[in-house]
C-alpha cells in the first residue's frame, strides 16, 4: 500500500471545534430579513373527498401573506419516477398528513393561529393500508384509480401491472431456472419475512428557506442532501430555467440517513414563496416529521431456498411486497435497489425475484440508511440459519460457501470485483472465537449469539464533477456539492486534496453545496462520496498540479514533469532543494507597492483544476434483471460498487419479560480503504445505535393511516443504556480495495445497519430456541413464541 | 404583553422583553441570539435543547422564560473561557464524539452537569446521566468514551472541576 502522509490517518474532523462550541449554523438557524413563516394544513383522513375548503378567516388575519390550496399551485402532477402527486391535494387525500393548503404569514404565531382558521369539509373514502390486501387483483380500495394515465419519469421506467391496480412498479430478476434448481435442491425451505414502518429521526426537523428573485428565479437554502438533484427537480416541476435557480445547503445538515434526499415539502415552500416577495421559512415539527416526513418502506418479504446436503444455494426465489405509501416518490428506486441486495454475496445459480411498489394509503417512503438492502438482508440473513441448522452446518460455514469470489459473474452478469464479505466475516468470527466458545446460561437470562453478512450497492449511473483552485498563499480551494450531513464529507474530502498538494489540512479551504459556486454532484447518498467524489477531486488536483507545473517550470529551468509540490512550493523531484514558492508565482510586480491591487497570476489569471468522473454503465435488461455479458465482459456494470459488512452479535433474552440486552457485538466493515479510520469507527457505532432500535423496538404505530405515536416519547429509539458498554465493542476493518477510486476506497455508511438486525434474530433463536420473523423483535413477540414454543 | 426578563446568561446579565408564555429556548435563539442551544422534538423528549438553570439541566423548550427570572442560565456559548475550550469540548473532538452535530450542545451541557454533580462517575452512571439526550448519529460510543475522558482531565486539572461555574 502506498505511503500517505494524510490519508489513511484519523485526521481531527474539521467540523467538529464549531459542533462542540454552538457555533456550527444549520438552515433552522437562517432567518432572512423581512421572512416570512409558512404553515401547512395538513389532511386527518387517509382517504377522502375534499368537498370545500374555506380560506377567507385565515385570509382576513392581520400578517397573513399566502395561502394556497390545490386549486392555487401547478395544474399538472410531479413525481420523481411517477408524476402522481399534487403540490397541494386537489379533490383528493390519500393520506393522513397529506398537505392540503399552506400560508405565509409575519411570524410564527400568526401563522399557527391562521392554519387553525382554515375550514375543510370532507367525505372520507375507503382506504387500504395493508400492502397485501393493496396487492390483491381486487383491492378493497384504489388509491390511483387513474395510475395508468399518469405520466411517467424518464429513468428507472416504472412497470406498473395493469391487472394489479395498486402496484405502482413491479421490477424482476430472472437468472437460471428456479424450478430445475429446487428440484436439485436436497432441501427446500420458504418463509415469510416483515419489516415495520420506521422513521429516521433526523436530528435537526426538515428545514427551507425559498426566495423568489427579480429575474424570475428563485433561491432555496435546504436543510437537506442533494442540492443539484433538487435544482433539476425543481426546474422539472416549476418550469424555471436551472440557470435562474440556486440550491444552497448551508454548512451543516442535521443528520439525513436518506430521509432528506428527494422531495417532501419543497414544491409547497417554493409556491408559497413564488407569490411573494419576502423570503419565506418552512419546518417541519417533529410531529410532521413522523406524519409526512418520510419513512423505511415497510416490506413483506417471501422467501424459498433451495440448497444441497453440503449448504450449497441452488436456487432462491423471492418476492418483495414494498408499501411505498400514497405517491411513488423513491419507493421506485427502493424497489429497484433492493434486487442487488440480493445479488451482492451470494453464488445463486438459479434467483427468481419479483419486487413490488405497492401504493397504500399512508405517507410516502424515502431512502433509508441500507436502502433496500435492509430489507432483503433481513430475510435472506434469517434464512441462511435456518438453513444451516436443518442441514446442521455451521451459521459461518453455510455463508462461506456461498460467497461470491472477485471476478466471478454474480447473478445479474456483473463480474465481481472488490468483494469484502468473506473478509468481514472472518475477522469478526476470528475476533469473537466463533465456534469455540459457546455463551450460554441457565436462568432467567439466556444468553446467545449470532452472525449476518450485508451487502450495499451504490447507485448508477452516477457522475461527480469538482473543482480545485490554487490560491495566492499556496492553500487549495475545493470546490464541491456534497453537504455535510455529519458523515464527515468535510473532513474525508479536504484530507484527500491535502495528501495529493503535501498540505497540512488547514490549508484546504472548502466551498461546498451551492448551486451557483459549486459543481455537479447529485447527492451525496447511496454512500457514493468518499468513492466518488473522492476520485473527482483527485483527478481535480492531478489537473491543478499540471497546470502549476507548467507555470513553474520556466522558472526552475527544467520541465512540468520533473517537478512535485509540497507544504506551498513547487520542487525539483531529482533536487527537492530546487524549489519556488507557489506564492511567488502570484505576485505581480507593480513599481511602487507589490500585490497592492491583489493577487493574480499574469498567464492565466488563475489555476482552476477539473476532475470529473461519469461511470461507464450499463442499464440492466428489465426483463431478466441481466446485463449483458458482452459489456459485462468489457467491465461494464449497473451498479457503481459493493461494500460490505458482517456482524457477530451477543445478547441475554428475559425468559419472563422477553426483554433483550445486547451485551457484546463485533462489526466489520469493508469499505476499500479507510481514509479516516476513526471517522469510519463513527459510522459503524453509529449503525449500531440504529440497528439496535430497529431490530428490537422502532416503529410507528399505525391506526387507519394516523401514526399513533408521533412524538420521541413513544416511538423508541436507542439510547444510551441500550447500548452495550464500550469495552464490549469490537470495530473491524476489513478494506478490499476497488480499482475505480485512487485509493480504493469505497463508501461504508450504509451496509453496517442491514446485518444489525438478522445477527439480533439469529442471537434472540440461538438463545431462546424461538425465530422472530417481524421486525421489530419486541418483548410482546418473545412472550408470545416462548408460550407456543412450550405448548 | 411583553414582560420584562433579567437573565444571568452565561456570566453576563441579560435584558429581555417578551411574551411570558416564551419558552426559554425561543428566548435564547430568537431574542438573545444564541442559535447553539438546539430544538429538535420540542417536547421535552430528545435533550437537543438542555442548558444549566442554577446549575441543574432542564430543557429549554419546556421551560418558560419567566422562569428563569433573575436565574443562572449557561448554554453552550458560555461553557469556554477565554483561556480555552472546556475538557469535554476538548475531549468531544479529541474522541470523535461529533458527528452531524446537532445534538452535541445538549449532550456536553449535560454531560457537564453529570460530572459536576458527580465527579467520580463510572460508565454505567454516566450512560444513566446522559440518557434522555437522544443521538441518531454516534450510537453513544465515542460520547461517552468523551466524557470518561474528560472526567479524567477535570479532575487532574488545577480548578478541579469548577469549569464553567459562574460563566
Ligand atoms: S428539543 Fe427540548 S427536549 Fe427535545
Ligand atoms: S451527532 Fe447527529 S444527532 Fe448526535
Amino acid at each position: 500500500m502506498a505511503e500517505y502522509k494524510v490519508l489513511g490517518k484519523s485526521v481531527t474532523r474539521l467540523d467538529a471545534l464549531e459542533k462542540v462550541t454552538g457555533k456550527a449554523r444549520f438552515c433552522s438557524d437562517m432567518s432572512l430579513p423581512g421572512m416570512l413563516y409558512a404553515k401547512i394544513l395538513r389532511s386527518p383522513y387517509a382517504h377522502a373527498r375534499i368537498l370545500s375548503i374555506n380560506t377567507s378567516k385565515a385570509e382576513r388575519l392581520p400578517g397573513v401573506r399566502v395561502v394556497l390550496t390545490g386549486k392555487d399551485v401547478l395544474e399538472k402532477r410531479y413525481g420523481l419516477f411517477v408524476f402522481d402527486q399534487y403540490i397541494l391535494a386537489k379533490d383528493v387525500v390519500r393520506y393522513a398528513g397529506e398537505g392540503v393548503a399552506a400560508l405565509a404569514a409575519d411570524s410564527l404565531d400568526i401563522a399557527e393561529k391562521a392554519i387553525e382558521l382554515i375550514e375543510v369539509k370532507y367525505e372520507e373514502l375507503p382506504a387500504i393500508f395493508d400492502p397485501e390486501e393493496a396487492f390483491k387483483q381486487n383491492p378493497a380500495a384504489v388509491v390511483h384509480p387513474d395510475l395508468l394515465s399518469y405520466q411517467l419519469g424518464l429513468f428507472l421506467t416504472p412497470q406498473p401491472v395493469a391487472e394489479r391496480p395498486n402496484v405502482a412498479h413491479h421490477y424482476k430478476i430472472r437468472h437460471g431456472d428456479v424450478e430445475q434448481g429446487f428440484k436439485e435442491a436436497d432441501l427446500v425451505l420458504e418463509g415469510r419475512f416483515s419489516l415495520a414502518r420506521i422513521h429516521h429521526i433526523e436530528a435537526e426537523p426538515h428545514t427551507w428557506i425559498a426566495q423568489r428573485q427579480p429575474d424570475g428565479g428563485i433561491t432555496v437554502w435546504v436543510g437537506q442532501q442533494g442540492i443539484h438533484l433538487l435544482k433539476q427537480y425543481y426546474t422539472g416541476i416549476f418550469g424555471i430555467p436551472p440557470s435562474k435557480i440556486k440550491v444552497v445547503a448551508p454548512s451543516n445538515v442535521g443528520g439525513s440517513f436518506g430521509g432528506k434526499v428527494g422531495l417532501t415539502a419543497d414544491p409547497i415552500v417554493i409556491s408559497l414563496a413564488l407569490k411573494t416577495d419576502r423570503p419565506v421559512k418552512y419546518s417541519f415539527t417533529r410531529e410532521e416529521m413522523f406524519k409526512c416526513g418520510g419513512t423505511r418502506i415497510p416490506a413483506v418479504i417471501y422467501i424459498k431456498d433451495g440448497v444441497r446436503r453440503d449448504g450449497t444455494l441452488v436456487a432462491r426465489e423471492m418476492r418483495l411486497l414494498f408499501n411505498i405509501g400514497a405517491y411513488s416518490s423513491l419507493g421506485i428506486l427502493g424497489v429497484r435497489n433492493s434486487n442487488f441486495g440480493t445479488m451482492g454475496s451470494y453464488r445463486t445459480p438459479n434467483l427468481k425475484v419479483d419486487s413490488y411498489g405497492i401504493y397504500t394509503n399512508t405517507s410516502s417512503a424515502l431512502a433509508f440508511r441500507g436502502f433496500g438492502s435492509n430489507e432483503v438482508t433481513w430475510a435472506i440473513e434469517s434464512h441462511m440459519d435456518m438453513l444451516a441448522e436443518k442441514l446442521g452446518i455451521d451459521p459461518a460455514q453455510i455463508r462461506m460457501k456461498n460467497f461470491l469470489k472477485e471476478g466471478e459473474p454474480n447473478p445479474q452478469g456483473e463480474i465481481v470485483h472488490s468483494i469484502g464479505a468473506e473478509e468481514c466475516l472472518k475477522e469478526v468470527t476470528k475476533t469473537v472465537e466463533w465456534g469455540k466458545t459457546p455463551v450460554k446460561a441457565e436462568g432467567l437470562w439466556r444468553k446467545g449469539r449470532g452472525l449476518a453478512v450485508a451487502n450495499k450497492y451504490s447507485m448508477a449511473p452516477t457522475a461527480a464533477v469538482a473543482l480545485v483552485r490554487i490560491l495566492e498563499d499556496g492553500s487549495i480551494e475545493l470546490r464541491h456539492s456534497a453537504d455535510e450531513v455529519g458523515q464527515g464529507a468535510k473532513t474525508v474530502l479536504s484530507q484527500i486534496a491535502a495528501e495529493e498538494f503535501g498540505l497540512s489540512i488547514d490549508r484546504v479551504r472548502i466551498v461546498a453545496a451551492d448551486t451557483d459556486a459549486t459543481p455537479y454532484f447529485p447527492a451525496s447518498s447511496s454512500s457514493r462520496t468518499t468513492f466518488q467524489l473522492g476520485k473527482t477531486i483527485y483527478l481535480a488536483c492531478q489537473d491543478a498540479k499540471k497546470q502549476l507545473f507548467e507555470l513553474a517550470a520556466p522558472r526552475l529551468g527544467v520541465l512540468p514533469e520533473d517537478l512535485e509540490t509540497a507544504d506551498g512550493e513547487v520542487y525539483i523531484k531529482s533536487s527537492p532543494a530546487r524549489s519556488i514558492r507557489v506564492k511567488e508565482l502570484f505576485i505581480v510586480e507593480r513599481p511602487t507597492s507589490p500585490q497592492a491591487f491583489g493577487a493574480f497570476l499574469e498567464e492565466r489569471g488563475e489555476i482552476v483544476g477539473r476532475g470529473v468522473w461519469n461511470q461507464p454503465f450499463v442499464y440492466e435488461n428489465l426483463k431478466t434483471g441481466e446485463i449483458d455479458p458482452e459489456a459485462a465482459r468489457k467491465g461494464l456494470r449497473a451498479a457503481s460498487f459493493y461494500s460490505y459488512a458482517a456482524q457477530v452479535t451477543e445478547l441475554a433474552v428475559n425468559v419472563e419479560t422477553g426483554e433483550v440486552k445486547i451485551e457484546k457485538v463485533a462489526t466489520a466493515g469493508d469499505m476499500g480503504f479507510p481514509v479516516n479510520p476513526k471517522m469510519c469507527q463513527q459510522q459503524m457505532e453509529g449503525a449500531l445505535g440504529m440497528g439496535i432500535g430497529i431490530a428490537l423496538w422502532e416503529e410507528m404505530i399505525m391506526d387507519e393511516g394516523r401514526v399513533l405515536n408521533p412524538n420521541l416519547r413513544d416511538y423508541l429509539v436507542t439510547t444510551f443504556q441500550d447500548m452495550p458498554a464500550n469495552q464490549n465493542v469490537t470495530l473491524l476493518m476489513a478494506p478490499v480495495p476497488h480499482k475505480d477510486n485512487p485509493y480504493g476506497a469505497k463508501g461504508i455508511a450504509e451496509v453496517l445497519v442491514p446485518p444489525i438486525a438478522p445477527s439480533i434474530a439469529n442471537a434472540i433463536y440461538d438463545a431462546v430456541g424461538v425465530r422472530i420473523t417481524d421486525l421489530p423483535i419486541t418483548r410482546e413477540k418473545i412472550l408470545k413464541a416462548l408460550k407456543e414454543k412450550k405448548r | 404583553m411583553k414582560q420584562r426578563l433579567e437573565l444571568k446568561l452565561n456570566g453576563e446579565m441579560r435584558e429581555v422583553f417578551v411574551e411570558p408564555w416564551r419558552t426559554l429556548a425561543e428566548v435564547l435563539r430568537d431574542e438573545l441570539g444564541l442559535l447553539g442551544t438546539k430544538v429538535s422534538c420540542g417536547t421535552g423528549d430528545c435533550g437537543a435543547c438542555n442548558v444549566l438553570l442554577e446549575g441543574k439541566v432542564v430543557s429549554s423548550c419546556l421551560v418558560l422564560a419567566p422562569q428563569a427570572q433573575g436565574r443562572e442560565i449557561l448554554t453552550i456559548e458560555g461553557l469556554a473561557t477565554p483561556e480555552g475550550l472546556h475538557p469535554l469540548q476538548e475531549a468531544f473532538i479529541e474522541h470523535f464524539a461529533v458527528q452531524c452535530g446537532y445534538c452535541i450542545p445538549g449532550m456536553i451541557i449535560t454531560a457537564k452537569a453529570c460530572l459536576d454533580e458527580n465527579p467520580d462517575a463510572t460508565e454505567d452512571e454516566v450512560r444513566l446521566a446522559m440518557s434522555g439526550n437522544l443521538c441518531r448519529c454516534t450510537g453513544y460510543v465515542k460520547v461517552t468514551e468523551a466524557i470518561m475522558a474528560a472526567k479524567e482531565k477535570m479532575k487532574k486539572s488545577v480548578s478541579g472541576t469548577g469549569y464553567g461555574k459562574g460563566r
